[in-house]
């Protein structure tokens, strides 16, 4: 039963895609910036783990600390310095805020790092598991798996956490929240924050699924982009059923229309659900 | 009236939202203890001085001093680590977020966790509905209880002084006495209130003194039970009884 397979493989690639559309979502959500650097804040992810591995002989799940560490640090400069700025402006001033900060950080690593793409090869793999017709490297399900927890980590936090508590707050009344004390510009700056750590520590994960190079953000950004909207916006679980989803619908319609037509599919879905059911489907206004 | 009693002093305050300006020496005070209303007609300012005593709105000249200390250019933050909590007309609840998360979200500054919890039961003891409906969404509250809500966020910052804007407004006469006998408990305790109330009736009849607001300056204040019986007053603010 080759389904079996497919299905495993879409579910293991679906787990990642979570990782990379929460941090996304996150930040559309609460802070209404559409992140066009989010694409790259996981190519530099994976260029983390990478030389972390190659250099340092740092284990990529290990470099999920440092890769997420490094950029929430960055995020919260981007968004204290920069985006603060300009968060009550129009979403398209945020959005070509962010575009023109994409171009400038995504030529950095082209220049940087070059376009060739790399391969993180990691030297003892873990083997892998055979489960009746189904094979999967055992790595790529502890990559999955640990993507899945980090996204839950997320979704705990800000559900019972009093800093969660206050970024929710700030998605649903700014004016509200600061009249709680809460000081907003610094939600923002952690919230976004938060986002970039998502994909930094999503990039480290991939790493060892995809190959390496910066011309890979635009791809990811899209898969974000796709997955908020079929699970609908600012919800962790959300993004963990449309990533789900979109990994097991990539897979099928991999082996269905070919390979070279994942993106074409994701984007009809995109439309697809746009037309029908523009509040996701899990069609909830709220945040979770 | 000492200075150093009063809890909040506005003196010749000034406001404006962009170039048009609001409010006019504005002079208000509010004692330690003592409950006090602002009343008048629609867009005569009430909303937007508590605006500024709340550090939403910066003033533009004059003077606001919280327990004698000027308070120009500071945020919302600081006026609740002084003391004063704001709560907004229609309530502001956050509506995908439960009740008990409301009103967390009132003690956002504090973390003296053990006193939070008590402080929570407390109330839910004022107003035992909210237990009920603790892991409700804010939003699925009815308006009544949104406002219970609302003041509960408000008094689990611990105030010294609570700033109330509309506390009746489009609520069921029933709804409003519950609030009512709520208010005095909660001035009970010490604190004073601050009433923003369109119930004119109401509004002099809850409290000691009282101010009158009109197109952005107080022009008339004094002792809410002769303002009541003010022939001038009965005639503006009461003419449709």
């Amino acid at each position: 039963m080759i389904y079996f397979q497919v299905l495993a493989n879409g579910l293991v690639l679906g787990g990642l895609y979570a990782c990379i559309a929460a941090g996304f979502s996150l930040v559309w959500g609460v802070l209404n910036v559409i992140n066009i650097l989010h694409g790259t804040f996981i190519v530099l992810g994976s260029y983390i783990a990478l030389f972390s591995y190659n250099f340092l002989g740092i284990h990529p799940f290990i470099s999920v600390i440092t890769a997420g560490a490094l950029l929430y640090l960055i995020g919260h400069l981007v968004q204290s310095s920069l985006i603060n700025r300009v968060i009550a402006a129009p979403v398209l001033m945020t959005l070509t805020l962010t575009f023109g900060l994409d171009l400038l950080l995504n030529n950095l690593m082209l220049v940087a790092f070059k376009a060739d793409y790399r391969k993180l090869v990691l030297d003892n793999p873990l083997g892998r598991l055979e489960l009746g017709p189904i094979f999967m490297p055992l790595d790529r399900i502890a990559a999955m798996g640990l993507a899945l927890l980090l996204t839950f980590l997320l979704h705990r936090l800000l559900r019972d956490s009093r800093i969660g508590r206050a970024i929710i707050a700030v998605r649903m009344d700014r004016e509200a929240a600061s009249l709680m004390g809460v000081n907003v510009s610094r939600i923002n700056a952690i919230t976004f924050g938060l986002g970039a750590m998502m994909a930094g520590a999503a990039g480290s994960l991939l790493s060892i699924v995809y190959p390496i190079s910066p011309l890979n953000s635009g791809m990811f950004l899209g898969k974000a982009f796709v997955i908020c909207v079929l699970g609908g916006l600012g919800s962790v679980p959300g993004a963990i059923v449309g990533g789900l989803a979109l990994g097991v619908i990539e897979s099928f319609g991999a082996i269905w229309f070919g390979p070279e037509h994942a993106v074409t599919i994701s984007f009809t879905l995109l439309i697809l659900i746009l037309i029908f059911r523009p509040a996701g489907l899990m069609g909830k206004r709220g945040f979770e | 009236m000492s200075t150093s009693a009063a809890k909040l002093h506005a003196q010749n305050l000034q406001a404006a939202y962009g170039d048009v300006q609001v409010l006019w020496d504005v002079s208000l005070t509010v004692n330690r203890g003592e409950m006090v209303c602002i009343v008048g007609s629609n867009g005569a300012g009430k909303s937007t001085f508590l605006r500024c005593a709340s550090g939403l709105l910066g003033i533009t000249g004059g003077q606001l001093l919280v327990d004698g200390e000027d308070m120009a250019g500071a945020l919302p933050d600081a006026f609740l680590r002084r003391k004063i909590a704001h709560v907004p007309e229609g309530r502001r609840l956050f509506r995908a977020m439960s009740v008990r998360d409301n009103l967390l979200m009132g003690a956002y500054l504090r973390h003296d966790k053990a006193q939070i919890r008590q402080d929570l039961e407390h109330v839910y003891e004022i107003f035992p509905i909210l237990a009920e409906r603790r892991d409700q969404y804010g939003g699925t509250l009815s308006g009544g209880e949104q406002q219970m809500c609302a003041i509960g966020r408000g008094i689990m910052s611990r105030p010294e002084l609570l700033m109330i804007d509309e506390l009746s407004l489009g609520l069921a006469p029933r709804a409003v006495e519950l609030l009512i006998i709520a208010l005095q408990t909660i001035r009970k305790s010490g604190t004073a209130i601050l009433l923003i109330e369109q119930d004119v009736m109401t509004a002099l009849e809850l409290t000691e003194r009282a101010y009158v607001l009109d197109r952005g300056r107080v022009v008339k204040a004094g002792v809410s039970a002769v303002m009541a019986d003010d022939p001038a007053i009965r005639d503006a603010y009461m003419g449709q009884l």
